[in-house]
């Protein structure tokens, strides 16, 4: 049992984890692989070893005379079925082009590793025996895979019918900002190459639909983030009506916006269970995963400075290499990247110019950040050239020019409507929990000792809970609160976790709200057919609008059981005091009852103490961020985005002169979500971010030879951290409440990423000053990095022991 | 053709039949039904199918199931006692050292087998022992102070 709540004593604010975390412990959680159904068969799907090519001819005959084989498929028998899986996010919305996304490739492949044809058969092996036995017949064509020589005149456009490569150009420009690098005493340049991630959850997609006869319908179990949009895009693709399919996103093992949908397997799936008339699994190999990445940009950026610091203007020209078309709406991050510039600074004058580019490596997908992480990278990178060229700490640079924590609200040069923050305040904490003064000794004092230690501050803005207009990425979300006649509660919420613990969050909210032990709580998400209609989880939006919204609903119906509490004691309801599950009243000593006893009455007593109420004991609320705005300004800009969250960084590493190897000694973070519900979930979440940045930093990496063919394929090429390269992550809470919000709400989990990733950068060009070696391309393998330090003017004087 | 396999699993004994080339992990997962046991990448990097045969830590991805003959398996399903959480795993649930939860079976697994080994390890033992484990939610600091806990707590029950 948790502690009831009695008094003070509420959930809220508590670090408890009660509504998820045993059935894994003792391997009983069910994700969706784990399920298996009888008539259970399997697909195997037939994917193309080039980037770019006309397909002639698709051969199935082989694979179909396997015995075992059910049904073999290519793209234009699946055209012939289905129509083209929607957007996630259109970006026409944003002035981009448009493209027919197949669930397999017609006539031509856009990159390696599209779905070409699909097998289905009793048992896995014999699916993928059958499937390597498919003939394709391909005219290799020239694959585009740089972004900057996709947009170069005379290159091949890799989608028939677009004029050249580039899939949109948004510009993001304020004030004056030749005016502003006219005055300013000097310009600092930075090219920040960021490289290609992959978010890889350890569990990997799997979709399993079951064909109902009964109700000729589709269950499909799903590794799904958002279970009702993607039901509209199965809707569409599969041209059947929306009530005909059910969602079931069982226990998710990780998704950090992988599992966003639009990707081909979903529709396919089902549409073979529907062929088939039985259940059809397809679980995504590691190999299959690896192919959906993100984040692969190069920024021009230009700073006009004073030479006290300050900065005037900012000039970023980036090319995101977005790969090929997709319905998944990673190629949105590009657009963030541009609208949160220039992030917790206060320049006014500015001039971004984005450019996501389509090109034949496989597409992106949503990935932790969403765009706002190499955001950070970029900016914060190019505040430590700023930094170095002016001869002044790091740390003074951003204090010169953060937003003051008294200027919010603060109307950003994009649009956005800051809600609160205290920028310098959460610097300040993380330097002291780093112990920065006494790190900049030892830095001194290993230097004469021929060690190289660095450190490295960086800052973080990520708005979260974020709302497109005219999409499925919406800024509100629903809940349902439901109280038996037991005083049981039943939560379910339009919000999915991937493994988050927000069901925790969500229930702590609830109960405290009900008065009732969080143990009576159960909550539901992720059915289709049980939650109200709801987004589900990205944008760090969940604690947000989940929270929110149950709250509203938990509020409804306590109101209910108050009045038939207050009924059934003949007392007023301003008396009532309900503790430990028990109510009394202030105006009668001998008045008790029991919270169950009040609510089995509610369902009981209908026609004399429940009269005041309509029973079931239910209510379903909607919460809606109210600084959210999709008016227009004057400008033309809209407010996305109802919380902005923020996060300071600092690091010490050392590098082996020798071998290039950076080692990371200590990790601090300052952390401001606002209000926070659950200190041990949020510090969870902050730590796992920030595994994402210093990974990304350092050694994490999708490669591709020069003919678009992908050459990272397992974990032993991409290299995630491991227990034993992560350092200690000291992390401090500094909640800046936001008003407009449930409980001063902000987002959290996207914060760490992009933070992390700069500081350990920093840190690094810190550690190799004196031999003059600067590295704005990311990652910084133990290689590249050697090689840097050969090309360095100063020669390293390694230590006598090393 | 399918190959009689005789062996224990969690001190049970259990036969089954498996192809020649059945991994270890498809054969717990889909012949014997013990789904906790979980494949995250089916090539001995990233833990999740740890297990313990004969004693010893094992990918079990990278273990056929015809490799079983004759030895004892033990996975997630024998760790806890009914009614009572293994001292390892009640740990990660309170200091939070599990979020999704899917590399944890792995990672139980390998703690206990680190703490039957060494009662009283370093952080830096931690790290380097469950280096075998991928872990993407937590950042894996949690899971340090987890095993680092139940440590002590394995200690104290002990003395």
């Amino acid at each position: 049992m948790a502690d009831s709540p009695d008094g003070d004593l509420k959930y809220v604010g508590r670090s408890i984890r009660t509504k998820e975390g045993r059935a894994p412990l003792i391997g009983k959680a069910k994700y969706t692989s784990d399920y298996a159904f009888a008539g259970q068969l399997h697909a195997c799907i037939v994917r193309s070893p080039h980037a770019a090519a006309r397909i002639n001819r698709v051969d199935l005959s082989a694979a179909t005379r396997v015995a075992g084989v059910r049904l073999a498929m290519h793209g234009a028998d699946v055209a012939a079925l289905t129509d083209p899986i929607p957007d996630y996010l259109e970006p026409a919305l944003f002035g981009g082009k448009a493209a027919a996304h197949r669930c397999l490739a017609i006539d031509e492949v856009w990159c390696y590793g599209q779905p070409v044809a699909v097998v289905v058969a009793e048992d896995m092996r014999t699916a993928r025996y059958a499937a390597a036995r498919v003939q394709v017949d391909y005219t290799p064509l020239e694959a585009v895979v740089d972004a900057e020589a996709a947009l170069a005149v005379g290159a091949r456009t890799i989608v028939p019918g677009w004029d050249d490569n580039l899939l949109m150009h948004v510009p993001f420009m304020h004030g004056d900002t030749v005016a502003a690098f006219e005055s300013a005493d000097q310009v600092v340049s930075t090219e920040v190459k960021i490289h290609r991630f992959s978010t890889q959850p350890m569990e990997t997609r799997c979709y399993n639909a079951v064909w109902e006869h009964n109700t000729e319908s589709i269950t499909l179990y799903g590794t799904s983030q958002n279970p009702h949009p993607l039901r509209l895009v199965l809707a569409q693709t599969l041209r059947m009506p929306e009530n005909k399919i059910r969602i079931i996103a069982s226990t998710i093992g990780g998704a950090f916006g992988l599992k966003m949908h639009g990707h081909p397997e979903e529709g396919l799936i089902c549409l073979l269970a529907k062929l088939t008339g039985q259940p059809v699994k397809w679980l995504e190999s590691r190999e299959e995963c690896l192919l959906i990445g993100a984040r692969e940009q190069k920024h021009y950026i230009e700073m006009a400075v004073n030479n006290d610091g300050t900065v005037l203007g900012l000039r970023d020209r980036f090319y995101a290499n977005t790969g090929a078309p997709s319905a998944c709406p990673g190629w949105g991050m590009a657009f963030l990247t541009g609208l949160t510039m220039p992030g917790p600074y206060k320049v006014r004058d500015i001039d971004v110019q984005m450019h996501a580019v389509s090109t034949n490596k496989p597409s992106w997908n949503a990935a932790r950040g969403y765009g706002k992480e190499s955001t950070a990278i970029a900016l914060e990178l190019a505040m430590d050239n700023v930094a170095r060229q002016l001869g002044v700490s790091p740390v003074t640079v951003r204090l010169k020019n953060f937003i003051g924590k008294d200027e919010f609200p603060y109307d950003s040069p994009t649009g956005l409507l800051y809600d609160s923050g205290d920028y310098a305040g959460a610097v300040e904490k993380t330097l002291q929990a780093i112990d920065y003064d006494d790190c900049l000794e030892e830095q001194a004092s290993a230097r004469e000792s021929g060690r190289y230690i660095g450190i490295g501050v960086a800052f973080e803005l990520t708005p979260e809970g974020g709302a497109i207009p005219g999409s499925m990425v919406v800024g509100y979300d629903t809940s349902s609160v439901r109280v038996g006649p037991d005083g049981t509660v039943r939560l379910l919420t339009g919000v999915t976790s991937p493994g988050t613990g927000n069901a925790t969050g969500i229930a702590q909210i609830v109960a405290d709200e009900l008065g009732v032990d969080i143990d009576a709580i159960e909550v539901l998400q992720g059915d289709t057919n049980a939650s109200p209609y709801g987004f589900g989880n990205y944008s760090g939006r969940s604690t947000i609008v989940g929270g929110g919204s149950a709250a509203l609903a938990a509020q409804d119906v306590r109101l209910m059981i108050d009045k038939v509490a207050a009924a059934l004691l003949e007392v007023e309801r301003s008396s009532l005091v309900l503790q430990r599950g028990v109510y009394t009243s202030t105006a009668d000593s001998s008045a008790s009852v029991t919270f169950a006893e009040v609510c089995y009455a509610a369902y009981t007593r209908a026609y004399d103490v429940a009269l005041c109420i309509d029973p079931p004991l239910e209510a379903t609320r909607t919460f809606r961020p109210p600084s959210i705005r999709h008016t227009p300004d004057a400008n033309g800009n809209i407010n996305p985005y109802p919380s902005y969250s923020n996060a300071a960084y600092a690091t010490v590493c050392e590098v082996d002169v020798q071998t290039g190897q950076v080692k990371l000694l200590k990790f601090a973070v300052t952390h401001d979500c606002g209000k926070v519900i659950n200190p041990i979930l949020v510090e969870g979440q902050a730590c796992g971010a920030i595994g994402f940045g210093i990974g990304g930093a350092l050694t994490e990496d999708v490669r591709y030879d020069a003919s678009g063919r992908q050459l990272t394929r397992s974990f032993m090429d991409y290299v995630m951290p491991r227990m034993s390269d992560m350092p200690p992550i000291a992390v401090e809470h500094h909640d800046m409440p936001n008003p407009g919000n449930y409980l001063g709400l902000k987002g959290a989990g996207e914060a760490g990423v992009g933070g992390s990733a700069a500081a350990v950068v920093n840190a690094v060009n810190n550690a190799l000053q004196p031999l003059g070696v600067v590295m704005n391309e990311l990652p910084l393998t133990a290689p590249r990095v050697w090689a840097a330090i050969q090309q360095a003017s100063v020669a390293p004087t390694p230590g006598g022991d090393q | 053709m399918a190959i009689h396999v005789t062996t224990s699993i969690n001190a049970e004994p259990v036969e089954f039949l498996c192809e020649a080339d059945d991994t270890l992990v498809h054969v717990l997962r889909d012949t014997l039904n013990l789904t906790g046991t979980k494949e995250g990448c089916s090539t001995g990097d990233c833990g999740a199918c740890t297990i313990v045969l004969d004693g010893r830590l094992a990918c079990s991805c990278l273990v056929l199931g015809v490799e079983a003959e004759g030895k004892s398996i033990e996975t997630i399903e024998g760790v806890a006692t009914p009614g009572a959480l293994h001292a390892v795993q009640q740990s990660l649930l309170d200091h939070a050292g599990l979020q999704c939860g899917i590399c944890t079976p792995g990672i139980v697994v390998a703690a206990r087998a680190l703490l039957e080994r060494n009662a009283d390890p370093s952080e830096e033992e931690v790290r380097y022992w469950l280096a075998g484990n991928l872990c993407r939610c937590t950042g894996y600091d949690k899971i340090i102070r987890a095993v680092l806990a139940a440590a002590q707590d394995l200690r104290e029950a002990a003395s």
